[in-house]
Formats: C-alpha cells, sequence, structure tokens
C-alpha cells in the first residue's frame, strides 16, 4: 500500500461520515450524497496535491460543489437560488419528517432543521466539523465576517426557539383540584 | 455594549484574533448582560456540537460503497485504478453525459418544472391570505398562525378560553360554530409541530390535559393535524326553520378511525367525522328514474338512541355509470415521494393502488404522473392507458427522498391534466400524500386558492392520504373540498382496492357538483332538531340559493346520507336537546299568524321539507330538487336493515367522540342495530364496522 493510498484511507475514515451528513443536507437525499462523496475522494486521489493543512477544506468545498450540482441537475431551487435561501420564512413548520434525521438526533436539531438552509450548512461546518470561520468562508465561497453574521443570527434564532419551546411545555403540573 | 454583535458571538466561539479578543473581553466584564449572552452562546454549542456528533453516530446506515472499497484489497490493489480508467475511458467516449463513476443505480428522469411566472410572486407573497381573513370573522387571534407560532400558540390559548367559555349546547348559529371550531382547530395543527415537547416532560399525562386532541400514541413524535370539531347543537325550529349544508362524500375518518382501533388505541376525538363515517357505507337506495343526475329518499323512524325523538335519514343515490360507460379519463398521479413517504404503508402502498388503478384503464384513458419532493416533476408525461408497461415501470422507479414541496407539484399536475384535457371526458388528478406541504411557498391559505382556482378549470382532485403519525387530516380534507374532490384515507390495499376499484366510476367520474341540501322544518310538527355531523359542511341558509358557493361533489353510483335527530313538537325533551330560551324580539313582528301562507304550512301535516340544489359538472346554474316528508310514526324495529345500520354508525362515531348527545346507546346496542342491519353484505364492510365496533368495545373496557 502506498503512502498516498494510506494517505486516502486515513482520510476516509476521518472525513467520510461528516461529508455525507454535509452533503446529504445539501441534497437532501443520502444516496445521492454517497455518490457526491465517492466522487470527491476520487477527485483527491487524482489530484494528490493539496496541502494537509488545507485538506478539510478542499473536500468539503468539492462536496459541496457537487452537491450543489446535483441540485442543479435536479431542480432542487430550493437550495440553489440565493434569494429563496437568504429569504425562506422561518414560519415553516418544523420538519421532522426527515427522515434521515428523525432516528438520532434530539429536540435541538430539530428547531435546527427549521433555520434557513445556509444557516444550518454554516452551523453544521463549524459544529460538526469544527472548522474556522475562514474555513468555513472559502467553502461557502463568503466571507469570514459573512459567516460570523450567519453563525449569530442562527445561533440567536436558535436560543430564542429552544427557550421559547422550554418555556411553552415544561411546566406541566398536575392538576391538584 | 450591544448584545446583539455578532462579535460576541465570534467570541463566544473563540474566533477572534487579538487584538479584538482582549478588546471584546474588556467589553464583556462591563457588562452582565453580555457576560450572559456569551455563557449561552457556548452552553448552546456545547449542546450542538453533542448533537451533530451524535448524528455522525447514527447507527444502522447501509453500508458505504466507499467502505467497501476500501475494505476490500482487491479493489485498492487493482479494481480501483481500473474502475477510475475505466470511468476516464467512458467520460472521455461520451463527454458531456454525467455518470456516478460506481452508481448502478436507475434514476427517474425529472424534466424540468416549468412554473408560471407567478411562482416567484408567491415566494414573496404576503402571508395572509383571504382563507385568513374568512377565519378572522369569528376568530381574530387566530390570523397570525401562519406569521408565527408562538402567535399561534398564543391564539389557541386565548381561543381555547374562548370555547371553554361557550355553554355545552349554546345555541349559536351553525356556521359560527363551525368557523370557529376550525379557527380553534387550525391554531392547534399549527402548534402540532410542539408536541415533540411530550419528549422534555415524558412522565404528564400529554393527552388528557391541554392537548386533549393531539394524540401521542407510544410517546412519539406525533404531527397529524385534527381540526376541532365542535358538534352541531340542537336548534329550534321556530327561530331556525332551515337546516343548510353541503354533501359530503369523503370517507377518510372512517378508515383513519379503524386503523387507530386496529393499532390499539381509541381515535382522538377529532378524528372522528360522524357523516364520512355514515356515507363510507353504500345504502340501497333507489337510482334516480326521471333522468335526473340522482334521487333523493328520506325516510324515518324513532330514534334508537332516544326513544321519544325522530330519526330522519335524508340518502342521496347518483346515477350509476357501468364501467364500459365511463368516458375517457385523463388522470395525473400527483404523488408525494418525499423522505416522510418512505414507511411500506405509505409510497409503496399508493403504487401498489395506483397499479389497480392503472390496470383497469383502457387505450382511452391517460396517464401522467408527477411526483413532488424538495423539487417536482414530471416522472411520466401523459401517456396512454394501453401502455401499461411504460405507465408501471416509471410508477415501480419511484424513490421516496427529500422534503415537500405540495404547492409545486400541485401547479405542475394540474398544468399536465389541462394540457391533455378531454373534454367530455373525466379529467383529475389524483393526490397522494401523507399530507406534508412543508417546504417552498406553500401555506394552507395560498394552497387553497391554488386548488380552488385550478378546480374551475374543470379538472377535478381526488386525495387519498397514507400514513400515520404524520396525517394532515385537515389539509387533505380541505383541498379535496376546494378541489371539487373527494378524500380517501387508504390504510390497507383492501381499503385501495375499494376506492380505486370496486368504486372507480364514484371516485372518478363526477355526475353533480356544488351539492348543497336544505332542509325546512315544520314548526308545527318539530320543536327542535340537530344535523348530526357534517360540522365542517355546514352553509349559511343564503348560501343555498347562491351559485357562487361552492360545496360538495357526488360521483356516479355515489350515496349520501345524512340523519337528523328531531324532537317532535310535544315530545319528551331529553336534558341535551333543550333549547335555551332566547327572549322574545322587541322590534320585529311576531305575529306569524296574520300572513295567509303560514296559514298553510302550520295546517300542513309534513314534518319537513328537504330541498336539494345541484350543478350538472361543467355547469354553472344549479337546479332545484325538493321533496316533503310526512312523519308516518314509524317505530325503528320496523325500519330497513339500512336504517338501523346507517344509525348504528353514528351512534358509534357519537360513542367515539363522547359526544353529548350520544343518548341511552352503548357499543352492545350498537351491536345489535348493525347485526339487524348487516343485510346482504356483498363486500363485508358491514362486517367489518361490526368487528370493529366489538374491537373499540374492549379497548373502551380496558
Amino acid at each position: 500500500m502506498t503512502e498516498s493510498q494510506q494517505n486516502v484511507e486515513e482520510l476516509l475514515r476521518r472525513f467520510e461520515v461528516p461529508l455525507l451528513q454535509y452533503a446529504t443536507r445539501i441534497t437532501g437525499n443520502s444516496e445521492r450524497a454517497r455518490d457526491v462523496v465517492q466522487e470527491a475522494f476520487i477527485k483527491f486521489q487524482r489530484n494528490g496535491a493539496v496541502a494537509p493543512a488545507k485538506t478539510a477544506t478542499w473536500l468539503f468545498t468539492v462536496c459541496r460543489n457537487g452537491a450543489l450540482n446535483v441540485c442543479r441537475k435536479e431542480k432542487r431551487m430550493m437550495y440553489l437560488d440565493e434569494e429563496i435561501i437568504e429569504s425562506r420564512p422561518d414560519e415553516q413548520p418544523m420538519p421532522f419528517e426527515r427522515i434521515e434525521q428523525r432516528e438520532a438526533s434530539g429536540f435541538l436539531m430539530k428547531i435546527l432543521a427549521t433555520l434557513p438552509p445556509r444557516q444550518q450548512e454554516v452551523l453544521q461546518l463549524k459544529f460538526q466539523n469544527d472548522l474556522s470561520y475562514q474555513e468555513i468562508a472559502e467553502i461557502t465561497k463568503t466571507t469570514a465576517n459573512s459567516v460570523g453574521v450567519l453563525i449569530h443570527t442562527a445561533l440567536k434564532t436558535l436560543r430564542e426557539r429552544y427557550a421559547q419551546s422550554a418555556r411553552e411545555f415544561l411546566p406541566f403540573e398536575p392538576r391538584t383540584t | 455594549m450591544n448584545i446583539d454583535d455578532p462579535k460576541l458571538t465570534a467570541f463566544a466561539l473563540d474566533e477572534l484574533d487579538e487584538p479584538e479578543k482582549s478588546t471584546i473581553a474588556r467589553e464583556i466584564a462591563q457588562s452582565p448582560e453580555a457576560q450572559r449572552v456569551v455563557d449561552e452562546t457556548r452552553e448552546l454549542a456545547r449542546a450542538l456540537k453533542s448533537e451533530f456528533a451524535a448524528e455522525l453516530n447514527q447507527k444502522a446506515k447501509p453500508p458505504l460503497s466507499l467502505s467497501d472499497i476500501r475494505d476490500d484489497p482487491w479493489f485498492w490493489g487493482i479494481g480501483r485504478p481500473l474502475a477510475i480508467a475505466a470511468v476516464l475511458a467512458i467520460a472521455a467516449i461520451i463527454a458531456g453525459i454525467a455518470i456516478s463513476p460506481l452508481g448502478k443505480k436507475s434514476e427517474v428522469a425529472y424534466s424540468p418544472v416549468n412554473l408560471p411566472a407567478e411562482k416567484s410572486a408567491d415566494v414573496k407573497a404576503e402571508v395572509t391570505p383571504e382563507f385568513h381573513e374568512e377565519l378572522e370573522a369569528t376568530a381574530p387571534a387566530t390570523s397570525a398562525i401562519a406569521k408565527n407560532e408562538s402567535a399561534a400558540v398564543d391564539a389557541y390559548r386565548r381561543d381555547e378560553t374562548k370555547s371553554l367559555a361557550l355553554p355545552p349546547a349554546a345555541p349559536m348559529p351553525p356556521v359560527s360554530i363551525a368557523q370557529s371550531g376550525i379557527a380553534a382547530g387550525r391554531a392547534k395543527s399549527a402548534i402540532g409541530g410542539f408536541a415533540r415537547a411530550a419528549k422534555m416532560a415524558p412522565a404528564q399525562d400529554f393527552g388528557s390535559n391541554r392537548y386533549g386532541d393531539i394524540r401521542q400514541p407510544s410517546g412519539e413524535f406525533n404531527t397529524a393535524a385534527y381540526d376541532h370539531i365542535f358538534e352541531n347543537p340542537f336548534l329550534e325550529a321556530k327561530s331556525n326553520p332551515l337546516s343548510t349544508f353541503s354533501i359530503d362524500v369523503d370517507t377518510a375518518s372512517y378508515s383513519n378511525i379503524r386503523r387507530f382501533v386496529n393499532e390499539g388505541s381509541l381515535p382522538p376525538k377529532d378524528a372522528v367525522r360522524v357523516e364520512e363515517m355514515i356515507n363510507y357505507f353504500t345504502y340501497d337506495y333507489a337510482q334516480p328514474a326521471d333522468g335526473k343526475p340522482f334521487a333523493i329518499h328520506v325516510d324515518l323512524a324513532s330514534c334508537p338512541w332516544e326513544e321519544s325523538h325522530r330519526l330522519v335519514r335524508i340518502g342521496l343515490k347518483g346515477k350509476e355509470i357501468a364501467t364500459d360507460k365511463r368516458g375517457p379519463s385523463n388522470l395525473v398521479f400527483l404523488l408525494d415521494v418525499s423522505g416522510s413517504m418512505t414507511p411500506p404503508e405509505r409510497l409503496p402502498l399508493v403504487k401498489q393502488a395506483m397499479r389497480l388503478l392503472v390496470e383497469k384503464l383502457t387505450e382511452n384513458d391517460r396517464v401522467a404522473i408527477v411526483v413532488y419532493a424538495g423539487a417536482s416533476g414530471l416522472a411520466l408525461p401523459s401517456t396512454p392507458g394501453n401502455e401499461k408497461e411504460k405507465i408501471l415501470t416509471a410508477l415501480e422507479s419511484l424513490e421516496p427522498g427529500g422534503s415537500t414541496n405540495g404547492a409545486e407539484g400541485i401547479q405542475l399536475a394540474y398544468k399536465t391534466a389541462q394540457d391533455n384535457f378531454i373534454k367530455g371526458g373525466v379529467n383529475r388528478v389524483i393526490l397522494s400524500t401523507d399530507g406534508d406541504f412543508n417546504v417552498g411557498v406553500t401555506n394552507q391559505g395560498d394552497l387553497i386558492r391554488l386548488i380552488e382556482d385550478k378546480a374551475k378549470s374543470g379538472v377535478f382532485l381526488s386525495v387519498l392520504g397514507v400514513g400515520t403519525d404524520n396525517l394532515k387530516d385537515s389539509t387533505m380534507q380541505k383541498l379535496a373540498d376546494k378541489g371539487n374532490g373527494n378524500y380517501a384515507y387508504l390504510d390497507s390495499l383492501d381499503e385501495a382496492r375499494k376506492v380505486l376499484v370496486q368504486q372507480m366510476n364514484g371516485t372518478l367520474v363526477t355526475i353533480a357538483k356544488d351539492v348543497k341540501i336544505q332542509v325546512e322544518f315544520n314548526p308545527e310538527k318539530v320543536a327542535s332538531y340537530r344535523l348530526i355531523g357534517y360540522e365542517k359542511r355546514m352553509l349559511r341558509k343564503e348560501d343555498f340559493n347562491n351559485d357562487k358557493i361552492n360545496a360538495g361533489e357526488i360521483g356516479a353510483g355515489h350515496t349520501v346520507t345524512a340523519l337528523y335527530e328531531v324532537v317532535p313538537v310535544g315530545g319528551k325533551v331529553n336534558p341535551a336537546a333543550s333549547v335555551p330560551p332566547v327572549d322574545p324580539l322587541k322590534y320585529q313582528a311576531n305575529n306569524s299568524k296574520k300572513t295567509s301562507q303560514s296559514d298553510v304550512a302550520t295546517a300542513s301535516s309534513e314534518m319537513l321539507t328537504v330541498k336539494l340544489r345541484y350543478k350538472k359538472p361543467d355547469g354553472d346554474k344549479s337546479e332545484l330538487i325538493e321533496k316533503p316528508v310526512i312523519d308516518s310514526n314509524a317505530a325503528f324495529a320496523s325500519t330497513s336493515p339500512d336504517f338501523k345500520f346507517a344509525a348504528a354508525v353514528a351512534e358509534f362515531g357519537m360513542l367515539l367522540r363522547d359526544s353529548e348527545h350520544k343518548g341511552n346507546g352503548t357499543f352492545g346496542s350498537i351491536l345489535e342495530w348493525a347485526q339487524e342491519g348487516k343485510g346482504s353484505d356483498a363486500n363485508g364492510y358491514r362486517a367489518g364496522f361490526i368487528e370493529l365496533v366489538r374491537k373499540a368495545q374492549a379497548l373502551k373496557k380496558s
């Protein structure tokens, strides 16, 4: 086994699942996500010369492009149309139905799923993959500043909704009279 | 300092470099408020990290082809370079065709959606559709639902207090009762999403407290939405001589109830719509003989659950059309293929159901398939009905995935139906979904307006609901109602067979639309009366003669049955049926004896007159049929089996709803009446009902 194969294997172990999650969140489909991640690794293999420090950014960027291509091909305009991404109304009912999230994820993830897609994306990159604002900015082709604003807004909304839900539903006092 | 500053968040997440970091740190030290925000942000970040980590550790993922590659030494040694080389070679040959290197799965070819230009306008459309305005009239608080969940919760609370403040049998006009019922229900369905809080407070009895009608089977998430139903009260015949409603051929409530009972629980009260239960069964009414599209039959007898009352049955029978006489059909299957449709009783059942229907089609028919999920598309362009293989292959290749944009799919489906419109034939969109319209431009008001608009084009709608935890029962019912359609709930392949094969013509061929019934009661004979069920179908008395008011459709061979419980003048009045007195009017000449017309009426031996208006499927002017009824004092014991059976179903519904009007009936007496009313029961539906009552009886005891 050559050094580069070992390298790829290690990267697979480390990034395969996070990349799959990431691509699934964009495409909404784990099958397509699998294809996208597969292609990303094949490209990586071919490309080879990626600086180790940049590997994560590189992989996420390639996956993102691949996933967006799938969206484009399948006319998932909801994700592609910038305006819709940013302005998607927040009052949508919680999409509990997303099968791939239903099993393991908890309360917080349900609220997360109500955020605009772009905000979900940056939160995933930040908190699932521990990437910096700068790295996220490179992947999502924006500035670190915008990433900061997105994350700030997303966390604020999450906090509010979480608090609100807890307030509304925790105090279940048994009736004493 | 400003606590709503992205820098604060960046600081909390350790994203700031010096010297900014120190600057912010100093500012935070000055502000307890900022410190709190930072702490909260960190707390949330920790929670998010652990939730995201949990997402990565989800078990039961199907093995990745990638992992397989990695573990396969052959592949790493030889296979992989070969595969890559092969891929590159192919790619070089077929330049421009995107292929997935190892992909084997055939994909449905989604053709692009050609949405009309209004789409982008829709996206930005304000969130105050007419539908909300209509509700505002009776429940102003609920208009904010679509805007804000918390507002919905508040509205719901206000609504709840309002409904609690109502005396049990308050003599409100039926229409406003029905509407505030809808409003309250909508508010609740809007917070249905929050039902997950059950998870946070598992020890509490979620079902019986504030959320009496949001069900939580086995503590799982449940976003099924049922509108609250306020039962029709008894009304005094003198002050309310007219009772007006739209017919309803929906049957979904019965199969949904059956599903609940078969799964071992009694249904939530608001899932019980008595008229849909009664209409699930066909009754042996004679066919029309006079060339009209349907015949009216009225019979009455003593009311089995309240001997001193009379039970009036109004039955409509639509003209039957032989299968080979059905006009050519232009069908568009609009199928929800979102991720939530994955379980076997959803998309797979729908596919089976559609297959049954396709088998019945001929070369004169056309079928198209539109799917919708994250995006919508035409999975099968309109295809002649004899190209079964092509249709079935397209059907077969559908796979669930993605979230749901119902509105876009509906637009495309109607467009496809219109493009292939068969004049004089059956033009119908058959929508099958678990009811989720949760992505994109969708809000219920817009959707309903869209459907209402499309219904005018002559394309009718059938809604087939599937699934359990997520069934948007109320949305489905409204869509079918506004779309000149019918709504059935498929809980099994048998049910699919009933709806799509045995009653195919009834489901597909509409023989009359906007069918309204108005009953005038003679106050000399009738003290008070109550329409059983049809709460969501009540109309104002003025609506009866107004041809602009949309009402229910009737299909070929369909039967529609409505029951009134009537308190005769001089009869014993049970407390639940008593109508609280209203002060006499001061400014109205309340002296009806003066007019000669009322002399005629009061002299009449008639108990009531049933009036019916309908339009031809392609017409817009209504025709009137009238039928006066005289009470011949028949006893329940001597009535027809059908009458007994309908009474049994109605009482079963009232027991399930724990209605204050249920009278003396018990599960035992229901079984008795149903047995007597079973008749020949060719399809076994009535035997199924008897079985269902037994199961419900057992559940009630346990």
